[in-house]
């Protein structure tokens, strides 16, 4: 676990590495590469134990200091789902498992936030045209030839079973207030492009998943909706109760004035007829 | 030995003893209601502001009519007591006279 072997990740010989995470230091090399994984790096690319720890170790740091409107535009361009106050190391984590390599309607910002996730180097000021160019080529020749053959394969299977686009709206996060425009539109949620990121059976169950998560956020609006008409009439109903309560013991309390009225007109005759009529 | 007119006996003990009652029972359900509602658990407070809410969303239109019935009726009561002491006034002042009277004789 100890054996010192060349990082892949070094950048600069010179500049003294941070301490390496003790946590990460003490984690198997197992459960190592699974969180590399989860973090977008190629765990089979580092030897030891130690070299993967500090790869995840320095993609943690990379991450951190990311700007999380760029990270947001990436997972809203992904159409991912992820929570509004999720961490940017949350986010990240959803962005490794994006595959595509369609960069429409993500902007130079995102563009660069991606790159760096994908293991790239680069500037923030790199143009766009450059970047989308690096992407692609760090893609390599076998994954293009891949993507090509599950793009076929998709445009098959979608003239086959037809090829009924989801909403484009993205509905897990807000629209980004004041965000740079994206320069074109976002990519197209079709069967088509599912398949061509995850393969025939990855695509076909991510629509499936897709279509049943839609068939039951609409169900949840409509219980949502139908609770909704139930605590208005539960509250329409405790009004009502509240008032007839209310108009209840006022008459209650009208009755026993009536009756303390009646007696005290009885009791002024009674004194008036032993005051002046028949006098003790 | 004192006198006892029993009409005026039976009137008083009833009056002590219910106006004692109705302010016990009062008191004490006012008193558990605070209590029960002074708690600072959360649904507790979501509790006192519902019964805020309810309170301040009350249609006074449907039930004015009793209210004001209600007011003209405690008018009319301290209007009766009003008159009860002016009865037992000149009762008084009539006792005294014939007094009076039956002395100079």
């Amino acid at each position: 676990m100890t054996s010192e072997s060349p990082q892949p990740d070094d950048r600069d010989g010179e500049t003294a590495a941070p301490p390496l995470d003790r946590r990460l230091s003490d984690m198997p090399k197992d459960v190592l590469a699974h969180l590399a994984e989860d973090l977008g790096l190629d765990p089979t690319r580092y030897d030891t134990a130690r070299d993967l720890a500090e790869a995840v170790q320095q993609r943690r740091q990379l991450i951190a200091a990311m700007d999380r409107a760029a990270l947001l535009e990436v997972i809203r361009w992904g159409r991912r789902p992820v929570a509004f106050d999720a961490t940017n190391e949350q986010i990240a984590q959803e962005i490794a498992r994006i595959q595509s390599m369609r960069f429409s309607g993500l902007s130079q910002r995102g563009l660069v936030a991606l790159a760096r996730l994908r293991g790239l180097e680069v500037a923030d000021d790199v143009p766009t045209p450059r970047l989308r160019h690096l992407l692609k080529k760090q893609e390599g020749f076998f994954s293009r030839l891949n993507r090509r053959r599950r793009a076929l394969l998709g445009s098959i299977v979608a003239n086959i079973v037809g090829d009924g686009q989801l909403s484009n709206e993205y509905e897990f996060l807000p629209p980004e207030p004041g965000g740079p425009a994206a320069p074109d539109s976002p990519p197209a949620d079709s069967l088509k492009a599912d398949i061509e990121e995850s393969g025939l059976f990855g695509g076909i169950t991510s629509r499936i998943k897709r279509t049943a998560d839609q068939y039951l956020n609409q169900k949840l609006d409509e219980i949502e909706a139908r609770i909704d008409r139930k605590l208005d009439e539960i509250d329409r109903r405790l009004a009502e109760w509240r008032d007839k309560e209310i108009a209840n013991r006022i008459r209650i309390l009208k009755i026993t004035l009536w009756a303390s009225v009646i007696v005290a007109v009885v009791s002024l005759i009674y004194s008036y007829v032993t005051a002046y009529l028949w006098p003790h | 030995m004192p006198r006892i007119d029993f009409f005026h006996f039976f009137r008083y003990l009833l009056g002590i003893v219910v106006t004692v009652y109705a302010t016990v029972v009062t008191l004490q359900s006012l008193y558990d209601w605070y209590v029960y509602l002074s708690g600072g658990d959360k649904y507790i407070s979501m509790l006192r502001r519902y019964v805020i809410v309810q309170g301040l969303r009350l249609r006074f239109r449907a039930f004015w009519g009793d209210v004001l019935i209600c007011l003209l009726l405690c008018v009319v009561f301290v209007l009766l007591w009003r008159a009860h002491s002016i009865v037992w006034q000149t009762e008084d002042t009539l006792h005294r006279h014939d007094v009076r009277i039956a002395t100079t004789r």
